[in-house]
């Protein structure tokens, strides 16, 4: 490697890695929080079969998962100004991301609650408590114990796909390599430099799941029996 | 007055009628064993009595206050079930919960007790069951014998009028059966009321003061267990007997 190359390389890479942390990591962190509340809500309405609001799910789950992430992308940044309704570059992909990861991380959650023997929803209300309790105190706790390795997964799958934003201008690590790429014409090299360091933050994600799977297991117990 | 009265309990599920009809009283300190072949009805029986099936028709009369099986409301279902236990054939421990903490939940989460209160219950329910030095311990970490005996415990800690046990020693190995059958035995003679559907025929004839069948979903005979297994001139009972004693043999 000669030496300009290894000098743009150090030097390029504080100046990806900072748009990194300024903007992959928070929009990850914000987008899957919503995800998280907004699949927790939806799968809850199917797991009670909530009349009505259950097929608004579906519908929901449906039309998310049956189209395209950049295409939502592209509808709710670009087509939805048509309709007078313009949002920035970060809140926009904030917004997309969210109900994008929600509708997956939703189907992940249902079959993590109904995973829980139903056998643990009778024992509670044999022993007096109301379904409410059940389901915060019993149910839920084993279910996100089920439902955390994959949940893991998809939050390690939305740091990568947060490099979609670069289409609506939002400037985060990708599209800052993209445009040292335009001024140095050094695809190669920076691409996978930016390529190791989101390697390097997922590193770091799945060395916290498993932090947090043992952790899970201490809290709930381990699996449960049947 | 009688604890517990049914009369007319119909249960169908998909059109097809499991219980045709049940009638049952069940006075204090009564121990009745429920028996029959499989597929009689006796756990749907039993579950209907706790409300985890809703019956199709049908009344109740609980410690004097009737309720109709069909139209009950949830906060009658709620009341009825802070005033019995449940004992279940795969015992449904908590799974995210210790052995105490299983105890405790229904006293706490579903009574509103006071924290030492309830834990100073639980323990005495746990002392009673044998299992005072598991109390920390998960349901994975025990035997099918112990998840059972804390199982009683969670039931007779919030002093239940009468306890209903689905076949409690069915997913049991062999040589963890007695251990459980000792505490309802023990149970018995404190004068619990208890209803166990249930295939062990040496607690049906010994513990037990009155013998259902079922068959068919519905009731062949109900009667003193000594009169049940001396005389039992039904030719159902009979079969069902023998069939018993062979795969015992």
């Amino acid at each position: 490697m000669n030496d300009r190359l290894f000098e743009l390389l150090v030097d390029s890479f504080t100046k990806i890695l900072i748009p990194g942390l300024t903007m992959t990591i928070p929009l990850t962190i914000i987008a899957f929080s919503l995800a998280l509340v907004i699949a927790m809500v939806v799968a809850m309405i199917q797991f009670a079969q909530v009349p009505v609001l259950k097929e608004i799910a579906r519908l929901y789950i449906w039309i998310v998962r049956g189209t395209p992430l950049l295409v939502q992308l592209y509808v709710v940044f670009f087509g939805l100004p048509n309709l007078g309704i313009m949002i920035d570059p970060f809140p926009c992909a904030v917004l997309v991301f969210s109900l994008n990861e929600g509708a997956y991380c939703a189907e992940t959650i249902r079959g993590a609650l109904e995973a829980v023997p139903k056998g643990q929803m009778e024992a509670g209300l044999c022993v007096g408590m109301n379904y409410f309790q059940i389901m915060r105190r019993i149910v839920i706790p084993q279910a996100l114990r089920t439902a955390f390795p994959p949940l893991s997964n998809s939050l390690i799958g939305m740091v990568k796909d947060t490099s979609l934003a670069a289409n609506i201008t939002v400037t985060e690590m990708f599209m800052t390599t993209q445009r040292i790429v335009a001024r140095t014409y050094e695809p190669l090299a920076l691409y996978i430099e930016v390529a190791l360091i989101y390697l390097i933050f997922c590193t770091v994600l799945t060395k916290l799941q498993s932090y947090g799977e043992a952790r899970l297991n201490r809290l709930v117990g381990v699996k449960t029996t049947r | 007055m009688a604890l517990l009265e049914i009369h007319n309990l119909k249960k169908s599920f998909e059109k097809q009628e499991i219980l045709h009809g049940i009638d049952l009283i069940v006075d204090r300190g009564d121990v009745i064993a429920v028996i029959g072949p499989s597929g009689s009805g006796k756990t749907t029986l039993l579950r209907c009595l706790n409300f985890l099936e809703h019956a199709d028709e049908g009344q109740m009369v609980f410690d004097g206050s009737a309720h109709d099986l069909h139209h009950i409301h949830g906060k009658e279902i709620a009341a009825i079930r802070k005033r019995t236990g449940f004992v279940f054939q795969n015992y449904n421990l908590f799974a995210n919960k210790t052995a105490l903490e299983n105890v405790t939940e229904g006293l706490i989460i579903g009574r509103g007790m006071d924290k030492d209160k309830a834990v100073a219950i639980a323990r005495e329910a746990l002392a009673k069951v044998g299992l005072a030095d598991k109390e920390a311990s998960r349901p994975s970490q025990l035997s099918g014998g112990q998840q059972q005996r804390v199982a009683i415990a969670r039931a007779i800690a919030t002093s239940p009028d009468v306890i209903y046990f689905d076949e409690p020693t069915s997913a049991l190995d062999p040589e963890l059966i007695g251990e459980v059958l000792d505490v309802m035995r023990a149970l018995a003679e404190d004068g619990m009321t208890m209803i166990v559907v249930t295939h062990e025929m040496g607690f049906a004839k010994n513990v037990s003061n009155r013998v259902i069948f079922m068959e068919d979903g519905s009731i062949v005979t109900a009667k003193e267990s000594k009169e049940f297994f001396e005389h039992p001139e039904d030719e159902r009972i009979q079969t069902f007997l023998s069939n018993i004693d062979r795969k015992e043999a």
